[in-house]
Formats: structure tokens, C-alpha cells, sequence
């Protein structure tokens, strides 16, 4: 009965997806089905809070509650439930038959929320695959125009080709251990004595398939280009919850078999690391698509992330760096989901292709001045700037490094931030302008539910940033 | 003994694959693709997983392969395709996987008899299996199977794509 308990998010999204699977087959109706889809991502969420009561948990041999897992569920759950009623409008001008998005939404929610609870590399593989699968099919989901498809299928086979390096990896920490459970993973790596080779060439190649999902360089070339392809919920879905899931099971994978004791590989990290921070900046400098901008500073948001996994290694460092990550990640997503649901609602209307140059943006302040106050947050939360919860998040990365005297990588870190505020800063300036300057400017009309979201995006990331010290108290308990 | 016949069906997984990969012709490639399967199931054979093996055989060569193949060959229809579909049953064409495949079972009722694995592990049963899906690992099966749905309903609805083009056209 416990472990029913302890799954109740998994259990709830489950039962979501067969209540809109079989709403659909009954009666389609979008505004049912999304109302269904949020409804049981918001109970989804609410019930993390109930699981918490048993946690820890071992749920069967793949799964673990505790509140690292139920944190990122409700984190992930609500991410959903935000996509959700910002794709309402959007995905019914995008594509017929829109229900079935809800219910693909939905899987992928759940397989997020499957990778924040396993510590097994056959649940590792199972969530990730739910998460990818649900999104190829979401991403190419517009069926009006012809981008989405080129996007899902780029995703569709580079990410087969990552899932296939993953699984070898899998297949050769298996050949030296016996098993795959993270934490008989780390004390039967303790013992082995088949040297050190092979085991870490197959955990290297593990963080290689889930670098590729992360978009870190030098596995970032679909990136830019699936990101500019996708619907703009999707896309920031993708960047949200798509890359946070994997890197909470990465980290997971990585304290709980302790790979932090392959000093080698957790360097290879700190060079993604500073790759990601410096190429993904100096190419969002080049950007005239906000998509693709968002795409690379996506990028680079990993590459300041992957930074922990270096301070990691320090063990008295350890947990100053988990609860940066996790702050990081829970500000990043806020923020990322707030950034794409800006052009969500610009693009509501747009059925060919979608509106996302600098130039369209262009007055967006006199035209739209909730919306433009939306974009303004999400992009200083994103440049780091104080009072926004990227603030918070980056200045404890930075404090994480400076405990762990990573000198090199907070260098890179800082070079990386005072290139971004120039791109961010760029899109402002272009909402600023006044819009007589820009005949050609859409007409904007987002419904009343798009603007009561970005009201609470807004919100909710001046709050993490203002005061950050509840989340934060939270956070310190759980590690 | 065993383990000659074990390298000789590793080579002919390799030679096969590496034919799968260089064929031109689709038809051509998936045949060697499903020798290769074959070869990796003699190779589980004579490891001691004959479950592995049957599996091997089972879903890979024989559902998925095979279905390949169908749709491949339906998309040839008319007169060119017949040509064509003659072309490819031209004797060079069937001889050398025919071979590989004729080798493979060569091996496998050499072994047939008394066999013991190569190897010192156990061999795994069909109901063992069962036992651990269905027991510590049932939450694998049930996600597997929001896996399946979530791609049924996207192939679906992208199918449905090309379905509803061709109707407006």
C-alpha cells in the first residue's frame, strides 16, 4: 500500500492519459481534453506532497521516492500543466485533430517524471525513451507546414543514434558489475577488479548519450535547429523539462554509483562544461531568430549547470553543489517556460510559419505591455540579473564554484554571462522601440488564459528571486 | 570445438552487417540484415541463452525484419517493379546470404544435441523471465506500455498527415 503511495504522481499521470485517451474516443473536444490533461497534471503535482509522507521509498527494483524525486515531479508536473493551457490556443490553429497533443503531453510529462524517480538503468532508459518518444510525435505534431517534420525526424535519428551509444554503455558497466541498480552499481565497481577501463568507458559513453539529450557541446549541432522547427510550447517544453529530467537522473546516476571516482570523466564534464558556456554564447551573439538565440542559450544554461558535477568531486563540496543544481534547474525551468511562452502567444494565429525574428518583436512594449513585461523577466532572469530567480540560481553555481576552486570553469562562467547580457539585452531594446518605427507588426490578441499564465510566470520568478529563502530551506532539508 | 563454431558465427555477423550497410538496393540490405540477426541469435545459441536466441529469432528476424521486407516489396508495384523484383531474385543475389544463412543452421544442428554453453553462466528459462517481469520489474512493463501508447498515438497521428493529403488532393 506504501509503494502505491509513494508512485502516486506516476500513478495519477498514468491515469490522466487513459481518462484523455478514452474522452477522446468518446467525444473530441479541445477544451475538454486540455481541461482533463491540467486537471490531473495540477492533482499529479498536489499529489507529490501526499507521496512525500512515506518517502524514502524503494518502489519495486527501478524506482526510488524520496524528495529529490517528488521535488522535480512536482516541478516537472507543473511544467506540464503550464504547457498545457499555453498550447490551448496555439495548437488549435497548428494542427486538426489537436486532442491527441494533450495526451502525448501528458506521456511526456510522465516519462520525466519516471527518469526524477529512477535509479535503475533499465527505468533510466524506459522514462527517456517515454520522454523522447512522445516528443518526436509532439514536435512534429503541426501538421500544416512542413519545418515541424524536418525537426522531429533530425530529433528522431540523432537521438536513436544517442540511445544506441547509451545502451552500449549500459551493456559495459553491466559486463563488469552484474548489475544495474545506481547504488549496487557503485559498491560493485568498489570491488571489481577488471581495472578501471572498461567500466569507465561504458559510463563515459552513458554521459555522451545523455550529453546529446542535454544539448551540451560538442553534441549540440540538432539543438538550433529542432528548436526553431517545433511548435514554441514544445520547444519550450523540450528546453524546460526535456533537459532537467535527464540531468537529474544524470546527477543521480552519478552520486548514488559514484562515478565521481573516475576523475577523468568528471574532467570530461568540466569541458563540456566550459564548451558549452563559450560556444553556445558566441553563437547566440550571431542570431537574428529568437528561437534559435533561445536554442543556443540553452546551451549554454547546460554548460553552467554541468559545472557542479566538477565541484562534485570535491566530497565536502557536495552538497552546496546539488542544491545549486536543483535551484538552478527549478529557476532555468521557470524561466525557459516563460521565454517560449512569450512566442506562443505571438504566434497563436500564425499557421504557416512562425514569427519569431528580432524585428517582430519590434514595440512589442507599446503594443503589448503584459506580454513585453513577460518576455523583459524571463530574459533578465535568464541574463542573471538581480531580483530574478536566474540571479539566485547563477550566483549559487558561483558561490559552488568558488567553495570548489574551480578557477577555470568560473572563468568561463563569468566571460560566458557578460556575453549573453548583450544578446538578451538586444531583444529588449527591440521591444522598446516605438512602433510607429515597425509597419508590418502583427496584430495581438492572446485570450485571457495566456495572459493570466504569464502573470504568473512573471510572478513566480520575481518570487524565487526576491525571496528565494523558503525554496532554499526546502532544498537544504532534502539533501 | 564450440568456440570455433562461435567465432564463425561472428564473423558472419559482422560480414553481414557490413554488407547491410554498403547494399544500394533496400530489398538487398534487409536481407543481410536479417542474416546478421540470425547470426547473433546462434551466437546467444551457443553462449547458453537459448531464450535470448529464440527471442532473437522471434521478434527481430521474423516480425519485424520480415515486415520490413513486405513493405519494401509492396512499394514496388506495376510492371517496372515486376522487373525489378526479377532482378533482384537473379541467382548472385540470393546465393551468398543464402550461404551465411545455410551455414547457420549447419552450425546450430551440429550443437543441437547434448550442448552445454560456452560459458559458465545459467542458462534463463522463459517462466524465470516471466517470473521477474511480472515481479520486481512490473512498473518496467507498465511504463513499457505508456511507451507503446504514446507511439501508437503518434504514428497515428503523423500517419494521418499523409492520409488527409491525399484526400485533399
Amino acid at each position: 500500500m506504501n509503494e502505491f503511495v509513494a508512485i502516486a504522481p506516476l500513478l495519477m499521470l498514468a491515469l490522466g492519459a487513459t481518462a484523455v485517451m478514452l474522452q477522446i474516443a468518446f467525444l473530441r473536444s479541445v477544451r475538454l481534453t486540455a481541461v482533463v490533461a491540467t486537471v490531473s497534471l495540477l492533482l499529479a503535482s498536489a499529489s507529490c506532497f501526499y507521496a512525500n509522507d512515506t518517502a524514502p521509498l524503494q518502489v519495486g527494483a527501478l524506482l526510488q521516492a524520496d524528495t529529490y524525486s517528488l521535488l522535480f515531479c512536482i516541478l516537472f508536473t507543473l511544467a506540464g500543466a503550464v504547457t498545457c493551457v499555453l498550447s490551448l490556443d496555439y495548437i488549435q490553429h497548428h494542427g486538426d485533430e489537436p486532442e491527441e497533443y494533450f495526451l502525448l503531453l501528458i506521456l511526456a510529462t510522465l516519462g520525466a517524471c519516471v527518469l526524477a524517480y529512477a535509479v535503475h538503468l533499465a527505468s533510466l532508459l524506459l522514462g527517456l525513451e517515454l520522454l523522447s518518444v512522445s516528443l518526436y510525435a509532439l514536435i512534429a505534431y503541426p501538421n500544416r507546414s512542413l519545418l515541424p517534420l524536418e525537426a522531429a525526424i533530425k530529433y528522431l535519428v540523432l537521438s536513436g543514434a544517442a540511445s544506441a551509444t547509451l545502451l552500449f554503455g549500459f551493456a559495459l558497466l553491466y559486463a563488469t558489475t552484474g548489475t544495474l541498480h545506481f547504488s549496487e552499481l557503485g559498491t560493485a565497481l568498489e570491488q571489481s577488479d577488471m581495472g578501471a577501463a572498461l567500466p569507465m568507458a561504458g559510463a563515459a559513453m552513458i554521459l555522451a548519450g545523455l550529453a546529446f539529450k542535454l544539448s551540451a557541446v560538442p553534441f549540440h549541432l540538432w539543438t538550433p535547429d529542432v528548436y526553431d522547427g517545433a511548435p514554441a510550447p514544445i520547444s519550450g517544453f523540450l528546453a524546460s523539462v526535456g533537459k532537467a529530467a535527464v540531468f537529474v537522473v544524470l546527477l543521480r546516476l552519478f552520486l548514488e554509483a559514484n562515478l565521481f571516482r573516475y576523475e577523468r570523466l568528471v574532467e570530461l564534464t568540466g569541458l563540456m562544461a566550459i564548451l558549452s558556456m563559450l560556444a553556445g554564447n558566441l553563437l547566440a551573439l550571431q542570431q537574428t531568430n529568437i528561437k534559435r538565440m533561445l536554442a543556443y542559450s540553452s546551451i549554454a544554461h547546460i554548460g553552467y549547470l554541468l559545472i557542479v558535477f566538477m565541484v562534485c568531486l570535491d566530497l565536502s563540496n557536495r552538497d552546496i553543489a546539488i542544491e545549486a543544481a536543483a535551484f538552478y534547474l527549478i529557476a532555468y525551468t521557470a524561466t525557459t517556460l516563460a521565454a517560449f511562452g512569450l512566442l506562443t502567444l505571438i504566434n497563436e494565429k500564425r499557421v504557416e510559419r512562425e514569427q519569431v525574428q528580432l524585428q517582430h518583436v519590434s514595440g512589442l512594449f507599446w503594443r503589448q505591455p503584459v506580454l513585453a513585461g513577460l518576455m523583459l523577466v524571463a530574459l533578465l532572469s535568464l541574463a542573471g540579473i538581480p531580483l530574478t530567480a536566474g540571479f539566485i540560481g547563477k550566483f549559487y553555481i558561483f558561490s559552488a564554484a568558488v567553495s570548489g576552486s574551480n578557477w577555470i570553469l568560473l572563468a568561463a562562467l563569468i566571460i560566458g554571462s557578460g556575453i549573453s547580457i548583450y544578446y538578451y539585452l538586444r531583444v529588449v531594446f527591440y521591444m522598446t522601440k516605438h512602433a510607429e518605427e515597425h509597419k508590418d507588426a502583427i496584430e495581438l490578441s492572446p485570450g485571457w488564459s495566456g495572459k493570466a499564465l504569464s502573470c504568473l510566470l512573471i510572478a513566480s520568478i520575481l518570487v524565487l528571486g526576491i525571496m528565494p529563502q523558503s525554496l532554499i530551506a526546502v532544498l537544504g532539508s532534502i539533501l | 570445438m564450440l568456440a570455433t563454431l562461435f567465432y564463425i558465427a561472428a564473423l558472419i555477423a559482422l560480414t553481414s552487417t557490413m554488407a547491410a550497410l554498403t547494399r544500394a538496393n533496400a530489398a538487398h540490405a534487409l536481407i543481410y540484415l536479417i542474416v546478421s540477426l540470425l547470426a547473433v541469435a546462434v551466437m546467444f545459441f551457443l553462449m547458453g541463452a537459448p531464450f535470448a536466441a529464440a527471442l532473437e529469432v522471434v521478434i527481430y528476424a521474423g516480425a519485424i525484419m520480415v515486415l520490413f521486407v513486405f513493405v519494401i516489396m509492396m512499394l514496388n508495384l506495376g510492371d517496372t517493379g515486376e522487373d525489378r523484383e526479377r532482378e533482384w531474385l537473379a541467382g548472385r543475389n540470393w546465393f551468398v546470404p543464402g550461404a551465411m544463412a545455410a551455414l547457420l543452421l549447419i552450425e546450430m544442428l551440429m550443437v543441437l544435441g547434448d550442448f552445454q554453453g560456452v560459458t559458465s553462466g545459467n542458462a534463463v528459462s522463459p517462466k524465470a523471465v516471466g517470473i521477474r517481469l511480472f515481479g520486481p520489474y512490473l512498473l518496467a512493463v507498465e511504463i513499457a506500455s505508456m511507451l507503446l501508447l504514446s507511439s501508437l498515438v503518434g504514428a497515428y497521428h503523423l500517419g494521418r498527415r499523409f492520409i488527409v493529403r491525399r484526400g485533399e488532393h
